[in-house]
């Protein structure tokens, strides 16, 4: 149990007082490497008005490898699995040290916005999304609305 | 502004950057962890984090990127201007952790020693945190012990105290029982003495009324007759008849009355049932206390049997134990946490000193015997000595003390306040750490307690054994010792307690830091600040001697080490304080102390008096010149004097001279004036109390010295014989003689003086005019009254040869009574000559004549004194020891003696040096006198430098007498005999000056009168044997017929303890000194064995010593000692002070290796067996090398192992040829 790099503490602390707008990250109060993550839908998007819940895991060698972020609120989104494992190549190959959990964050917040149904992980929604994009962006406020905007 | 912030913020760590170092992308990170972290190992290839670029990476490692100084400036700057404190990792390297072998910055764990990251040390507090609560369970558990020792203390103090009392009660008790009986009895004999005197003077008054009738009566028959017995009357036959009858019964009445004898006869004897010595004896020393040493305490207290070993943890409790051994925790004087303030980083491990055993080495290792067991080493092992290890850790201990006081400059110094003075621990809450953290707490910083509790662990949780105790009672032990001492010196000064206990609190500080303590009394003297550094010294060596002992040694010897540490310091504020004692005693009667010339200048100046302590002396020194008269030469004395005032020596003054025959002319018609002078001189309580001496009868001797004065004044109004009775009456037993002759009595010189051979030595006179200083004055105040003396005794004519025995009888009927009694009795005399110096003061004297009649009155005092010292000293079997002389008295006379003998002599031999001119009786001797000397003196070295042959040797390997197994010391006795210590035998041999035994005295044991391994034996001038009982650690007097006397001393390191003493001298004085070997010093003792003084310590400094093995005085009162370990001849004089030293080690000409038997021989000239080399060295009395003689071998001149050495009065040089257990003769 190793103690918290001062990176993550420095992160920590900067996400608390300067937070992102739409995106709150609390780490959690057992494990300082866990974050709870919200994520608000951005506009003009069929997320619009939707809350999601995330999950971020430092891992022991952040910054040097990615942070392990999922989806916890189910999500109609190509490249976003029903297991909420989310496909973004800089939580990939693409990680870069200089990198941070907000700006992971926001590139979540972006891949809403802008989903890529050519790099698929939900395959079943990517067909959808290049077959019939609005029947695809129908299903995305269908499940936004029931998924995350309950409570 | 925040642009700016983030421009010097390395994005992959956040942080400022550390040491950015370039990518050609022109991207910066910091070299570690971030860059390091970038590496791909693989493709040695670095991704540059913002633009993804890949870089190979230098050959060197990220290190080899070039170093953004650029930006590195910018960092410096914006640390300028932002005021920024120094990044606390600016200087540390990365390194791996020694337990998860991740790297991060690590710090040094207190648990475990090694450099860990805080993740572990963390963990490791967390471990300690768990290990102190359960050690502090145990602690509650075993607290209870700890209660109970308390208590058991609390009962001892009480059980001391009424213990202390009741032995006090009994002390009181029986000194008033004897002092009632010694009362009673002296009343009663009073009683009985004026019974007698009324009946005697009854009958005696009644006599002499018959008697007158009777002559009435014939007177007038007789006129009567011429009358009227003729023609002119007629009488009757019958008339005439009958007158004829009665003056026929007068004359026949006349011719047969006969009172018996013209001397009154029926004189009262006062007779001592029981010799007077030996009363006093008895009573002097009529109880000791008998004080058991407190081993209980040290074992009951042992941690060996504390709650570490039998309660649970054994992990812990044999941590704790082997942390004790590695840190000699059993020293008390090792601090509890190494030193450290609680909580202070630990120092880093100490360098261990590589110690040289072998240049400390006895070469012949079975003779350095540190402990018994050694004695049986092969002789051939090197002995690896562990005291000398001690001195090479001392640095490192001053060292460590020094960074202590450091630290306790900046820290509040709370934690010493409570320091458990037997354990060390202390309060923890009064730590001012432990109360920052405890306030932390308090005041809800809950956010700093995460990285606060630091663990306490350290702290020796195990209970620490009390070991104090037994200091505690050893001190107690040694104040009483003090106290004792002090009674019996009869002067007790206030400040001694004070610095008792002064000196116990700074024992129970840590004692490495201890301050020297500070003698309060400084203004005492040179010599004694001496004695008390050098105290001090041996106080702080003996200290760090013990400290580093333990590791190897169990905890019991070290336990008992531990008091025996600490016994110095008690000790020696007490024989400072008995000296300074002495010295402000010297003050009021002018007993005196150890004091150095220079010391008596300073104290009789201001004071303006006192030749007591002369007139002692003054006779002492007479004594020596008449010695040397004997033996036929008048320069012994010279010598003594020369060597004794170097270049101070004045030059005889014509003026003086005059004066003395002035002065020796007016004498006998001044007698009578100075005389009654004498009598007008106020009366203080020595008078009685010598008085009381004299009627008592007891010591005559000493009432006649004591009491001179008195005499000389009883002397008038009395009949001579009365006096006479004294002496008539006195016992010659032979021993008697050196006393008579030492004593300070004014009978001996004036008798000397009287005798016109010795002539050459009377009259002498020094002047102050010689003298500037007001020793000078005292010189001559001495050598007035002492001149006066002899010239009167001269002028009376006496006869010369008639009274040389001090015992003989003295003829009341000699012409002139009371001038020959003013002469014997010369302290009287001198009294007198004060007196009448000051009436006529016709003697030049700068002195103001209102001192002197203080001074005359004390010298009376200091002659008995000094008498009684000598007596005691000599006349031990005499029966004429004087009753108030108690050993410690002696000791404090002797300790005066030490250095004012020199004085004395100096004053005696400048007598000398003018009495040739001056005696007007019989200028032939004394040039024939002075003629011996000269031949004399040109003799030895010639006869030193023809040395080379063996005269002949005595013994070889065996038990018989005559035999040797290891002969050791060896001396030369009277009538050149050869005392030879035969060590192995445990026996003294003695043999005559041709080799021829005499006899043998001895065996082994540790009874009166038996040895274990004997090492050196003296001879001292009346005859008696003192040898060094070497492993009983003890010294033993023998009379001159190898009778046992007495002992003294045991093993120990205090004062008259003695560890392995092994050479042994005396001086022309008498006193003792001891080769104290394994203390590393010189001890001094009276012949009685009444501790005198000590010199020398530990060391190889000038005055040091290391192993001292032999010893010599020469005549001119320096004192040689082979300082065997140092290789060098020291010299030091008699006050212990370091003259000089020679020698070094080497086989050249003047080199020694381990020398060991050291002599002087009459002219001072040196001879040293250098055992190492298996020579013998002559050198000058200077120290320079005269000559060397001898080689390795067993053959004729071939030596194995010299001993002991000692020159005969004839040249010849005996030596103690140890390995081939023989004496050789050259």
């Amino acid at each position: 149990m190793a103690a918290l790099p001062r990176r993550i503490i420095k992160e920590t602390q900067r996400l608390m007082q300067e937070p992102v707008p739409g995106i709150s990250a609390v780490p959690s109060e057992t494990n300082a490497r866990y974050f709870h993550v919200i994520v608000t839908g951005p506009e003009d998007s069929p997320f619009e008005g939707g809350l999601f819940k995330l999950e971020l895991f430092l891992p022991e060698d952040y910054p040097m490898s990615a942070p392990k972020v999922r989806f916890i609120t189910k999500i109609y989104h190509p490249n976003i699995d029903r297991l909420g494992r989310i496909c973004l190549d800089i939580l990939k190959d693409k990680w870069s040290p200089a990198l941070q959990i907000r700006t992971v964050l926001l590139s979540i917040q972006a891949l809403l916005s802008a989903p890529n149904p050519d790099d698929p992980l939900a395959n079943d929604v990517a067909e959808l999304w290049k077959v019939n994009e609005s029947e695809a962006i129908r299903n995305a406020k269908e499940w936004t609305r029931r998924y995350a905007m309950d409570n | 502004m925040e642009q700016f912030e983030s421009l010097l913020t390395c994005c992959v760590c956040l942080d400022r950057f550390r040491n950015p170092k370039l990518l050609p992308c022109q991207h910066s990170y910091c070299m570690e962890p971030c860059m390091d972290g970038l590496v791909d190992y693989v493709r040695r290839q670095v991704k540059c984090p913002e633009c993804r670029a890949e870089h190979r990476i230098p050959y060197q490692g990220v290190q080899g990127f070039p170093t953004n100084v650029t930006l590195q400036r910018f960092l410096e700057l914006h640390a300028q201007i932002a005021g920024e404190l120094p990044d606390p990792t600016a200087g540390q390297v990365m390194e791996r952790c020694n337990v998860c072998s991740e790297k991060a910055y690590c710090a040094l764990c207190a648990h475990c020693d090694k450099k860990v990251c805080d993740d572990c040390k963390s963990a490791h507090m967390e471990v300690l945190r768990r290990e102190i609560a359960r050690i502090n369970n145990q602690i509650r558990r075993g607290v209870n012990r700890l209660q109970d020792i308390l208590s058991v203390v609390e009962r001892n103090t009480t059980n001391l105290q009424t213990n202390c009392a009741a032995v006090a009660g009994e002390v009181d008790e029986i000194h008033k029982r004897l002092s009632k009986a010694l009362k009673d009895r002296t009343d009663f004999l009073r009683n009985e003495i004026d019974r007698y005197l009324a009946t005697e003077l009854r009958n005696l008054t009644n006599l002499k009324d018959n008697l007158e009738l009777e002559l009435s009566n014939i007177q007038s028959n007789c006129d009567l007759a011429d009358k009227y017995m003729n023609d002119d009357v007629d009488w009757e036959d019958t008339e005439l008849v009958d007158t004829k009858e009665i003056f026929l019964k007068t004359v026949e009445f006349l011719r047969n009355f006969d009172y018996e004898a013209g001397d009154y006869n029926r004189r009262v004897r006062f007779i001592m049932t029981h010799d007077p010595n030996q009363l006093v004896l008895h009573v002097a020393s009529y109880g000791e206390l008998n004080i058991t040493h407190p081993h209980t305490y040290a074992n009951s207290l042992q941690p060996s049997q504390g709650l570490t070993r039998s309660k649970s943890d054994h992990r812990l409790a044999t941590q704790f134990r082997q942390q004790e051994d590695a840190k000699g925790y059993t020293e008390n004087d090792e601090p509890i946490l190494g030193g450290r303030k609680f909580g202070e980083k630990r120092p880093p491990p100490p360098e261990r000193h590589t110690r040289d055993y072998g240049a400390t080495d006895d070469y012949s290792g079975y003779e350095s015997e540190h402990r018994p067991s050694r004695r049986f080493r092969s002789r051939f092992v090197r002995s690896h000595q562990q005291d000398n290890d001690s001195d090479t850790e001392q640095p490192s201990r001053v060292v460590k003390s020094e960074n202590k006081e450091k630290e306790k400059e900046k820290v509040a110094d709370t934690e010493d306040a409570t320091r458990g003075p037997l354990s060390g621990i202390f309060r923890l809450s009064d730590c001012p750490r432990v109360m920052q953290r405890i306030l932390d707490v308090d005041s809800g910083k809950k956010k700093e307690k995460k990285e606060v509790p630091p663990p306490p662990k350290p702290v020796q949780p195990t209970p620490q054994p009390a070991r104090r105790p037994p200091t505690q009672r050893q001190q107690s032990e040694d104040d009483e010792i003090t106290r004792l001492k002090r009674q019996n010196k009869g002067a007790a000064s206030s400040q001694e307690p004070d610095r008792a206990t002064q000196r116990n609190t700074e024992e129970e500080r840590n004692a490495i830091t201890r301050k020297p303590p500070t003698p309060a009394r400084e203004a005492s003297s040179d010599g004694e600040s001496d004695e008390s550094v050098g105290t001090l010294q041996r106080t702080q060596r003996k200290n760090s001697t013990t400290i580093p002992k333990p590791t190897v040694a169990t905890r019991r010897p070290s336990a008992s080490e531990t008091p025996s540490t600490h016994r110095p310091a008690p000790r020696a504020p007490s024989t400072e304080s008995s000296a300074s004692t002495e010295s402000s005693g010297s003050a009021v009667k002018h007993t005196g102390a150890i004091l150095t010339i220079a010391e008596l200048k300073a104290k009789y100046s201001p004071t303006g008096i006192s030749p007591k302590p002369a007139s002692r002396f003054f006779s002492a020194g007479n004594e020596r010149t008449t010695t040397s008269t004997t033996n036929g030469t008048a320069g012994g004395a010279q010598r003594v004097q020369s060597r004794f005032i170097g270049s101070q020596r004045p030059t005889p003054a014509p003026a003086p001279a005059e004066q003395a025959h002035e002065d020796s002319d007016t004498s006998s018609e001044e007698e009578t004036e100075s005389s009654e002078e004498s009598e007008e001189e106020p009366a203080t309580q020595r008078k009685p109390e010598s008085q009381a001496m004299a009627r008592s009868d007891i010591g005559p001797l000493l009432a006649r010295s004591s009491n001179a004065r008195n005499d000389t004044q009883e002397n008038k109004s009395k009949d001579p014989p009365a006096q006479s009775r004294y002496r008539t009456r006195q016992p010659a037993p032979p021993e008697e003689e050196p006393t008579s002759r030492y004593g300070a009595s004014g009978s001996s010189y004036s008798r000397y003086g009287s005798r016109p051979k010795d002539d050459e030595m009377t009259s002498s006179i020094d002047d102050d005019t010689k003298y500037p200083t007001a020793r000078s004055r005292y010189l001559a105040l001495k050598e007035r009254r002492n001149r006066l003396a002899r010239s009167k005794s001269s002028h009376t004519g006496f006869g010369a040869g008639d009274d040389d025995e001090a015992d003989d009888p003295v003829s009341p009927t000699t012409a002139s009574p009371s001038a020959y009694l003013a002469a014997r009795y010369g302290s009287g005399t001198g009294g007198s000559e004060l007196s009448r110096s000051r009436s006529s003061h016709a003697l030049k004297s700068r002195e103001s004549s209102p001192e002197r009649p203080v001074t005359g009155e004390k010298d009376g005092a200091a002659l008995s004194s000094w008498a009684r010292y000598l007596k005691n000293k000599y006349g031990s079997r005499g029966k004429d020891r004087d009753s108030s002389g108690t050993s410690s008295s002696t000791a404090r006379r002797l300790s005066l003696g030490l250095p004012l003998r020199s004085a004395n002599e100096l004053a005696s031999s400048d007598d000398d040096s003018k009495n040739a001119a001056g005696s007007p009786i019989s200028p032939t001797a004394a040039t024939a006198a002075v003629a011996g000397f000269a031949a004399a003196g040109s003799s030895p070295r010639s006869q030193y430098l023809q040395k080379r042959r063996l005269q002949f040797s005595v013994g070889s390997r065996g038990s018989e007498p005559g035999y040797f197994t290891w002969p050791r010391g060896i001396a030369v006795g009277p009538d050149n005999t050869m005392v030879v210590a035969d060590s192995s035998n445990h026996r003294v041999q003695v043999f005559d000056m041709n080799g021829i035994f005499i006899k043998e005295f001895g065996q082994y044991g540790s009874g009166e009168g038996e040895f274990d391994c004997l090492a050196g034996v003296a001879v001292n001038r009346i005859g008696q044997y003192i040898i060094a009982d070497r492993y009983n650690h003890r010294i033993q007097v023998f009379d001159p017929a190898g009778r046992f006397l007495r002992s003294f001393g045991s093993q120990g390191t205090g004062d008259g303890k003695f560890n392995y003493p092994w050479g042994i001298t005396t001086d022309a004085l008498g006193f003792i000194y001891v080769c104290d070997k394994e203390n590393h010093r010189v001890q001094v003792f009276q012949s009685d064995g009444t501790f005198v003084g000590k010199f020398g310590s530990f060391g190889s400094k000038l005055g040091q010593l290391e192993h001292p093995h032999y010893i010599a005085v020469s005549s001119t009162n320096r004192v040689l000692v082979s300082d065997s370990n140092n290789h060098r001849i020291q010299v030091f004089d008699v006050n212990g002070r370091v003259l000089s030293s020679f020698g070094e080690e080497g086989s050249e000409d003047g080199q020694f290796k381990f020398p060991r038997g050291v002599a002087v021989d009459d002219q001072g000239y040196i001879v040293v067996a250098d055992s190492g080399n298996n020579r013998i060295q002559i050198f000058h009395p200077d120290g320079t090398f005269l000559r060397a003689f001898g080689s390795w071998g067993s053959s004729d001149g071939e030596f194995k192992g010299l001993e002991g050495i000692a020159v005969m009065s004839g040249g010849n040089i005996i030596v103690c040829d140890r390995e081939n257990h023989r004496v050789q003769v050259f």
